[in-house]
């Protein structure tokens, strides 16, 4: 008997050990909120580290910005759970920021829930000033893009734009559109806020400057210039018709039929062009008109070229195409 | 002595029973079974595992990652669940954290097929051949061309989705888990390296009971948008060419030869090369086997594909049919997921297509457009007849019954006939890349590259075709650069809209954060206004990846 006794008792024990194994709720420990961040001090897109190194069972940050500001909290702004101790954050938009960490404890049945807050003031900087593109966005269609030559800008111009059978004439009066890297910067051109309906008159050297949210002020220059053309093209007095190119605003033919029988080797054509200070050159050889001598047996390219007034390195460039032809 | 009492036996037989459990009765060898070691002897083991690969493709898992961030996030669509307390809705209003399941889903679910792909690809050279046939290594060679072209495929989602991702090695150790991030370029460079092969190892089209599979067009096609992703609209590069070239071959019959694919440059040597493709070794080669070289040319492309609406025989079809059942392999698919299978959608045994169709055509469906948008897509264009609004009908007769206010379109649409006798096994194929993609990526090459007249000719065939429906014979014209690239987006738009790319290409258009801030701007629930320039182009690597890599893997910037 005393065998099954001791049999039973250790039943009797197993049983207990089985049952006894879910324990009383507890109340839950005192929650600590303490947190390291990276640095307080930070650009806009820069990643915000948390290390959070207090004591919870649940970890919530409030990043301060839109949506996520804890005073805000009963008009449905909320935080972001913190998974394994590590959060990060990047902020959109400059400005300084409260970031609340919220420690909270519970038991078990997440009852008897504790908080302990802490906060940090972080700043966040803009202090971009950089222009990415520049370009007219409204010839006719078109969107065309300015040329970069360091805080220089160029932008060529057609003087007229091929759409479906019309010529439609471009004036320089002209909406600018920029590019910037920055939402926060603003723009000033001639000293006026940028405003990208009003049309800038472009025959002018416009200034641009942009202030960074930061107060950085960087000046840029616009300068503005037609693709040089021929106004007309004669060789003995025939004149060429001029062709646009549809795609290409640089680009154009002339084509000259010669009477019969005329010798092509030996020609001199009179040509004007568009503006007084375009240069005509033929295989970088500067041509006159009326006394530079052409073969035209083969296909020959005239190239225009626009300088601006001391602005030497600011070209603009048109090829044309000149095709003659003996009836 | 003693003697034992019941108690000290119970207490002994505990422990016997206990630590007797390891015998060798447990550890014998197990034979006839597939170890990794023989398991790929043959090409049809091989076969099997790259069957295993494609099963990625038909996953619920990868096709619902594809339109909740390459749909969900753009500008076409209102989404299904765009609330701030889900983890969908905090992804497409780009107030998500990197703890985001769809984050991780995506990931996960494109290595998965990057490893099996892998697996395919670095156990090829196991294969023993019962003959020394010229047809028995084309068949290997196939076979391991389709896996390049899968795991490029798994690595382009990648990359475009979260920038340099870690490349796994071909042979996963346990002692080298955790593989540091490579750079964007890198992976492109992969990838491309990649396709280059495949497009060489493959036939221009598969046919009869192997359509479907990854053909030299996929690689080929896929080759191109790799390159794409990698330009900059406005600024010249390599990349650009690079298209133009690989457009001539496909789109205009140009010819092109196996080096100048492969951009061969004799770094490794050429017989070398073919051995690791499974080209024939010049030693075994027969007298009437063909030697391939640098000089062979590959097969034409431009033949085998069309812009025309035709079926798989050729039979014309309608718009709208290129996406059913009857437009399965149609003249211009040149990739589908395929979701036949064995499945009859009875008794929970469902056919993994069915998740797709039934969540973008039935209500409530998880995106949808509306009136307005479909006017800023198409405007006048004929294929705005495609979408349909609540009590519409099909063209065959079927109701649209999405929800009033709602419009879906029917790419998604699987008409009457075609409805299988049990729900779960609806699942038409997915047009992953279709040749209409094709051309218009050759046309803006062309445009970036100065060639514009060009570029409106292949513009104008698409658009051309798509006239079609209606019988209009509006066309787009002449311009300068800008105006040329607006038509062709525009039309890309059209054309490939609620194909769940949209996201992805404004990215790549870099305007992503101008359009997609403007689509919020304009949304009483702000929708894309909160997506942050230079930031939110790419999404973060998943933070369970980098928590578990202890920091190896490093975060994207901005997160």
């Amino acid at each position: 008997m005393k065998m099954k006794n001791r049999l039973y008792s250790f039943l009797i024990v197993i049983t207990v050990l089985v049952l006894a194994s879910c324990e009383k709720n507890e109340t839950p420990s005192d929650p600590l909120a303490m947190f390291s961040i990276s640095s307080s001090d930070l650009e806009v897109n820069e990643s915000m580290e948390i290390n959070f190194t207090g004591q919870a069972d649940q970890v919530v940050i409030y990043t301060g910005d839109i949506s996520h500001n804890y005073d805000l909290i009963t008009e449905s702004n909320t935080g972001f759970v913190v998974n394994k101790n590590y959060f990060t954050y990047a902020f959109a938009t400059p400005g300084k920021y409260k970031v609340v960490c919220v420690a909270s404890t519970y038991n078990d049945l997440a009852e008897d829930l504790k908080r302990d807050t802490t906060s940090v003031m972080v700043t966040v900087i803009d202090d971009n000033t950089n222009i990415d593109n520049i370009s007219c966005n409204q010839i006719v269609y078109d969107e065309v893009f300015a040329n970069r030559l360091n805080d220089e800008w160029l932008m060529v111009l057609p003087r007229k734009v091929k759409f479906k059978n019309y010529q439609v004439p471009v004036s320089l009066s002209q909406r600018l559109k920029f590019y910037t890297e920055s939402d926060s910067m603003k723009l000033f051109i001639n000293d006026e806020e940028y405003n990208q309906t009003t049309k800038y008159d472009l025959s002018e050297v416009l200034d641009i400057s942009v202030q960074s949210n930061e107060g950085t002020n960087r000046s840029y220059a616009l300068y503005t210039a037609y693709y040089p053309e021929f106004s007309s093209f004669k060789i003995n007095g025939v004149s060429g018709t001029i062709v646009r190119d549809d795609y290409v605003y640089g680009s154009f033919e002339v084509n000259v039929v010669l009477p019969a029988g005329t010798d092509l080797t030996n020609l001199t054509p009179e040509f004007t062009t568009t503006a007084v200070d375009e240069k005509v050159y033929v295989n970088s050889i500067e041509q006159t008109s009326g006394l530079s001598v052409i073969d035209f047996s083969s296909e020959v390219t005239y190239t225009i070229q626009y300088s601006l007034e001391n602005k030497p390195e600011m070209v603009a460039e048109t090829k044309v195409k000149i095709n003659v032809a003996a009836e | 002595m003693k003697k034992i009492s019941l108690f000290q036996l119970f207490i002994l037989s505990v422990f016997a029973l206990t630590f007797s459990g390891c015998q060798d009765f447990l550890e014998k060898e197990v034979l006839g079974h597939a170890t990794d070691e023989n398991f790929y002897n043959t090409k049809f083991k091989l076969q099997a595992a790259l069957d295993a690969t494609y099963n990625v493709l038909q996953t619920d898992q990868f096709n619902s990652c594809d339109w909740r961030f390459g749909e969900a996030c753009g500008d076409d669509v209102w989404g299904g669940d765009e609330s701030l307390t889900s983890q969908q809705g905090q992804l497409s209003h780009f107030l998500f954290n990197t703890s985001n399941d769809w984050i991780l889903s995506r990931y996960e679910i494109n290595y998965e097929g990057v490893n099996k792909a892998n697996q395919v690809i670095a156990n090829a050279h196991r294969v023993q051949l019962s003959n020394d046939d010229y047809s028995e290594y084309k068949e290997v060679r196939q076979i391991l061309g389709q896996a390049k072209f899968l795991r490029a495929l798994f690595y382009f989602n990648l990359v475009k989705t979260y920038g340099g991702v870690p490349i796994r090695p071909e042979k996963e150790s346990i002692d080298s888990l955790i593989v540091p991030r490579s750079t964007a370029e890198e992976v492109y460079a992969y990838i491309e390296k990649d396709l280059r092969e495949a497009a060489i190892m493959l036939p221009a089209r598969f046919t009869e009971s192997n359509a479907g599979k990854a053909s030299a067009a996929s690689a080929v096609a896929l080759l191109m948008k790799t390159l794409l992703y990698q330009t900059t609209p406005g600024e010249p590069s390599d990349e650009w060419d690079e298209i133009v070239k690989l457009g001539g071959y496909f789109v205009d019959g140009d010819d092109m030869t196996y080096g100048s694919i492969l951009n061969y440059d004799g770094g490794e040597d050429w017989e070398t090369l073919r051995k690791r493709l499974w080209f024939k070794p010049e030693e075994v080669n027969g007298a009437t086997d063909p030697y391939e070289t640098t000089a062979t040319l590959l097969p034409q492309l431009n033949n085998a594909y069309t812009l025309e609406y035709v079926d798989y025989m050729g039979a014309s079809i309608t718009y709208d049919e290129m996406f059913y059942q009857t437009g399965e392999f149609n003249g211009g698919s040149v990739f589908e997921i395929v979701f036949k299978e064995s499945a009859d959608g009875s008794g929970g045994d469902v056919n993994e297509g069915s998740g797709v169709y039934g969540s973008m055509w039935y209500s409530p469906p998880v995106v949808f457009t509306n009136a307005s948008l479909i006017d800023d897509i198409f405007g006048n264009d004929p294929r705005r007849t495609l979408c349909l609004t609540h009590n519409d009908y099909a063209p065959d007769g079927g109701v649209c019954f999405c929800g009033p206010g709602k419009y879906v379109t029917l790419k998604w649409y699987t008409p009457v006939k075609e409805r299988p006798q049990y729900g779960g096994d609806n699942g038409k194929n997915r047009r992953l890349i279709r040749f209409q993609e094709v051309v218009l990526t050759y046309a803006e090459a062309l445009n970036e590259t100065g060639n514009r007249e060009a570029a409106l000719i292949h513009l104008n065939r698409v658009k051309t075709e798509a006239n079609t429906i209606n019988g209009t014979s509006t066309l787009y014209i002449a311009g300068g650069y800008g105006y040329m690239r607006d038509q062709i987006w525009s039309e890309r738009r059209k054309e490939l809209c609620f194909e769940w790319d949209r996201f992805f290409d404004l990215v790549r258009q870099r305007r992503a954060a101008e359009v997609i801030k403007e689509y919020g701007a304009n949304r009483a629930n702000k929708r894309g206004y909160y997506f942050r320039k230079g930031v939110n182009e790419l999404f973060p690597i998943p933070q369970k990846e980098i928590d578990i890599s202890n920091g190896v893997i490093t975060q994207n910037p901005g997160y």
